[in-house]
């Protein structure tokens, strides 16, 4: 704008001052503009972000309900204890924060890195929680060294504890953090990443019941995520109480009597159906579950053989043995194939089908009944029956009585079993049933299998001529004093004539306290009536039998299916113990020292 | 001294006062909770400052002139010496540390480079070949070095020098076309062989917000939505959420404007931006006939003008955030005492055009 002329003296540019001033007087209104409009004009956007960026929901976790025996004994309670968390945001070298937290912890540092990829998707000042149950001696080094550590924050937070340990736990079952995978699905809408839910058992079943409802703060925090102020909050409100039917003393008297024993123990209140113990062993410590496990150490559990995370009562898939005679015997006695005349001679072996079957009493039993039958566990007996009963009626009788069906007790995952049938042979391998397997399966034995508490149900449904009741293993839920859930036992009477169970019965009370093959379970003045059971896991013709056997790994499970009393029957109790040989001598006197604990208590 | 009384710029000098005041103020809000107590330091930086600036109003303007290029070329050796003895203090090369307080030599060459141009202008009305040679030389030592460093955003301010020749003096077409062709040239080579990759990321999140979002354009986003939320009136002194919840970067120097704008709102942006212009307004419209003196006023008020309009669009996000601090308000003592030493220089040649004309 000078450049028209030549002399660019002071006086000039003095002259033309005015251009310069109004150039000025543009670039101050200008700026001032811009902030105008970022100040006035656009106030209420940056003052909602600005706002945005202080302001926090913190979620307040509640209380877990209790789970209490039916004694009011507390049997899954809450405990506090301190957590550690980092916050990405805060750590100056997030490398150097993973090697200092290893050492600090005692974690592998891929476990650590693990655990952060985890909450990728949150924002870096995100408390994420690296261990739960920290020890109060590195609770008090980190206070005390807190500039050393600025990511670490350290909080109180309930933790469940079961303070006897390994009992009950397949009852109780554990708690863990939920899945990622589950975040996703509407139904855990109200679970955060890092949140606790129940895994297996009451836990899991009645996990709405238990977890209660969060509380909500909110606060001020700066860009690190540090709270600063906090302005206002709803308190949390606990989970509900959940009572079961368990007697704790009993659950503990019983656990303690397996001792190291594979295997599981039912017993039912045959008033209400509500399960008074349940057993399988080996189990596991839920505490040890519920708190940060090291995938080394899960691994470990997962990769046992002796699989203490199973249920076996309601996961472990048994061939029934003799205890299915019960069921053939109802079956028999219905459509009237035999009757209480009916005998049957036993030589201690029977040519049916062109193949050999044997008793397991090789002198044989000579002639029997159906109440020597059951009092004997006499096969060939048995065997006849399977040549006159076919197996879809077989099929029928035993669902009935409540195999290869889950019984709906309220716990996770209940297997089915498998009763055989025509149809399902045909539908699973493509061919058709052949008599001959009929005939093992009447001792109990071919592609039948069971779970203990279907038994539970087979004997219970005896013991109440008929009548099936639905088990359960809640009493009531309370909150706050009030019930809110109580159980109501629903029962039907099946469509058998009740002196049919009479004569089974009979039969059953004759094992226990006749000659039978439970004898050792007797105990005067109670009338204890059961059926013993002995589950082959290999064939008694495999040419190493013998030697296989005595190895211990394939000596055959051992079953006691029983109740008492004989007429207003108060218990049943299942019985069933892995590789326990002879049933008469390990299952039997289980069985009858519960009922001595039960009826003198 | 009567005289001293009577000529000395005594508004200017408020004002100056006042800004550097303000700015003490904000820094104590920028830094409310840091260990180090910002405030105290940046008021003994200006007491040093002033003081200062009064020995240097004794000094004969003739003389500063005469010895302007040893100095000038002091403060080169002393910049060589800071790259290659590669101290590095707070990222940057730029520090050389004296005692307890930090020195940044680029920040006082700019007062030398003004000076030795205004003298070199003096006879000069066109600028040819030859002359923009020299002029080129004169700036382009320094503006290498200071950017090596490297500290951009003063490199960055130098080339405002250009800007005041061009104004002040006739300039031959060629050369405005071949610094055209210059400067495209040498982006591209700063782009691919000079600029570190945070550099490079800082300019195109500026081109380019949206790609960059959460990185590295964080600090412009927190800057803009701390001066928004100010609104007309404020938040109050030492209660803006930004600053004190640290969402704000670098508070204390290159975003102090950010802070006044959150705590004090848009009345204290046009109070600072008033009395900053009104200073500005002031300065250009000195009476001075001599034009060695003259163009120097012009090149010196120019580079603080540059400095506040950039940094003021720097925290509204209009300008890639380079490291230019707020002239007299930014944290900053080298930055202050080369401000007070060159408004010093100002002052004392307005003093003696009053005696002169007496």
């Amino acid at each position: 704008m000078f450049t028209s002329k030549k002399n660019f003296s002071p006086e000039y540019i003095h002259k033309k001052s005015n251009i310069i001033n109004i150039i000025i007087l543009l670039i101050y209104i200008m700026i001032l503009f811009i902030f105008w409009n970022f100040q006035v004009v656009n106030y209420e956007h940056y003052k909602n972000l600005a706002l945005m960026n202080i302001y926090d929901t913190v979620k307040i976790k509640a209380p877990r309900g209790l789970i209490l025996d039916k004694n009011n004994m507390v049997l899954a309670k809450n405990r506090i204890n301190f957590s550690l968390f980092i916050s990405i945001s805060r750590s100056k070298n997030i490398n150097n924060t993973i090697h200092n937290l290893s050492k600090l912890l005692n974690i592998d540092e891929e476990e650590i890195k693990l655990r952060i990829n985890k909450y990728k998707e949150y924002p870096p000042e995100y408390p994420i929680i690296i261990k739960r149950n920290i020890k109060l001696k590195t609770v008090i080094y980190l206070k005390s060294h807190k500039n050393l550590f600025p990511e670490i924050e350290i909080k109180l937070e309930p933790a469940r504890s079961y303070p006897f340990k390994k009992i009950a736990s397949h009852i109780l079952g554990y708690i863990s953090e939920i899945p990622r995978t589950f975040l996703k699905k509407k139904e855990f809408k109200n679970y955060d990443l890092g949140d606790l839910i129940g895994i297996t058992g009451i836990e899991s079943i009645y996990e709405k019941y238990l977890k209660g409802k969060k509380g909500e703060k909110t606060v001020i925090k700066d860009s690190q995520g540090i709270i600063k102020e906090e302005l206002s909050s709803t308190p949390s409100i606990s989970g509900a109480n959940i009572h079961l039917t368990i007697d704790f003393e009993l659950q503990k008297f019983i656990e303690n009597f397996l001792l190291n024993n594979k295997g599981t123990v039912g017993v039912v209140d045959l008033s209400n159906g509500g399960i008074l113990a349940l057993v399988s062993k080996p189990n596991f410590n839920p505490e040890e579950l519920s708190s940060e496990i090291s995938y080394k150490k899960w691994l470990e559990i997962l990769n046992n053989p002796d699989k203490p995370l199973t249920n076996r009562f309601i996961q472990g898939i048994y061939s029934p043995g003799s205890v299915f005679k019960i069921v053939m015997s109802i079956a028999a006695l219905q459509e009237k194939v035999i009757t209480t005349n009916t005998f049957y001679n036993c030589f201690g072996e029977i040519n049916i089908y062109n193949r050999t079957f044997h008793c397991w009493n090789s002198f044989g039993h000579g002639m029997v009944n159906i109440y020597s039958a059951l009092e004997q566990s006499c096969n060939i007996f048995f065997y006849n029956l399977g040549k006159r009963i076919d197996i879809d009626l077989i099929s029928k009788y035993s669902k009935m009585l409540g195999l290869g069906q889950k019984t709906g007790i309220d716990l996770p995952n209940e297997k089915i079993g498998l009763v055989p049938s025509r149809k399902w042979k045909l539908k699973r391998f493509g061919v058709k049933w052949f008599p001959g397997e009929t005939i093992s399966v009447a001792i109990g034995h071919g592609q039948l299998n069971v779970t203990p508490i279907q038994i539970l149900k087979l004997i219970s449904t005896i013991a109440l001529r008929g009548v099936i009741k639905d088990f359960h293993i809640i009493d009531y839920i309370e909150k706050d004093g009030k019930i809110i859930y109580k159980f109501k036992t629903k029962e039907r009477q099946l469509p058998i004539q009740k002196k049919y169970f009479e004569i089974v019965i009979e039969g059953l009370y004759r094992v226990v306290n006749k000659e039978g093959t439970a004898i050792s379970a007797k105990i005067e003045g109670l009338d204890i009536c059961g059926k013993t059971g002995t589950a082959q896991i290999i064939s008694k013709r495999n040419v190493n039998y013998k030697k296989l056997v005595k190895k211990g790994k394939f000596k055959p499970h051992s079953w006691f299916a029983s109740f008492a009393p004989r007429n207003n029957p108060k218990i049943a109790v299942v019985v069933l113990i892995e590789n326990g040989g002879n049933a008469g001598s390990i299952a039997a006197p289980l069985a009858s020292k519960i009922y001595k604990w039960y009826f003198n208590k | 001294m009567k005289d001293f009384i009577k000529y000395f710029d005594k508004l200017d000098f408020l004002l100056l006062l006042g800004i550097s005041i303000l700015g003490i103020f904000l820094i104590s809000s920028a830094v409310q909770d840091s260990s180090v107590n910002y405030g105290l330091k940046q008021s003994l930086w200006l007491t040093f400052s002033v003081i200062l600036f009064f020995v240097i109003m004794k000094i004969k303007t003739d003389f500063i002139f005469k010895s302007s290029f040893l100095i000038y070329l002091f403060l080169i050796i002393i910049l060589i010496f800071q790259i290659l003895s590669n101290k590095i203090i707070s990222g940057t090369k730029s520090w050389i540390k004296i005692g307890l307080f930090n020195i940044q030599t680029s920040e006082f060459i700019k007062i030398f480079i003004a000076l030795i141009l205004a003298k070199y202008l003096e006879k000069i009305n066109v600028i040819g070949w030859k002359e923009f040679l020299q002029i080129f030389i004169i700036i382009g030592i320094p503006f290498i070095l200071i950017g090596l460093q490297p500290d951009f955003g003063t490199a960055f301010t130098l080339l405002s020098f250009f800007a005041t020749i061009f104004i002040l003096k006739k300039i031959k077409k060629s050369i405005i076309l071949s610094l055209l062709i210059l400067s495209l040239v040498s982006s591209y080579i700063s782009w691919n062989y000079i600029l570190k990759d945070y550099q490079k990321n800082r300019i195109l999140s500026f081109l380019n917000p949206g790609k960059y979002k959460k990185t590295f354009n964080y600090q412009s986003i927190q800057s803009k939505i701390a001066i928004g939320s100010g609104g007309l009136t404020g938040k109050g002194y030492k209660r803006g959420s930004q600053s004190k919840y640290k969402f704000l970067p670098i508070r204390h120097t290159d975003f102090i404007l950010s802070i006044l704008g959150e705590e004090f709102g848009f009345f204290g942006i046009s109070f600072l931006f008033t009395l900053f212009f009104l200073f500005i307004y002031r300065q250009y419209n000195t009476r001075i006939q001599n034009n060695r003196d003259f163009t120097f006023i012009f090149l010196f008020t120019t580079i603080i003008l540059f400095q506040f309009v950039i940094n003021s669009l720097m925290t509204v996000g209009l300008f890639p955030i380079i490291g230019i601090p707020l002239p007299f308000v930014s944290y900053g003592g080298s930055s202050l005492l080369a401000l007070f030493m060159g408004e010093a220089i100002i002052f004392r040649i307005n003093l003696n055009n009053f005696l002169l004309n007496e």
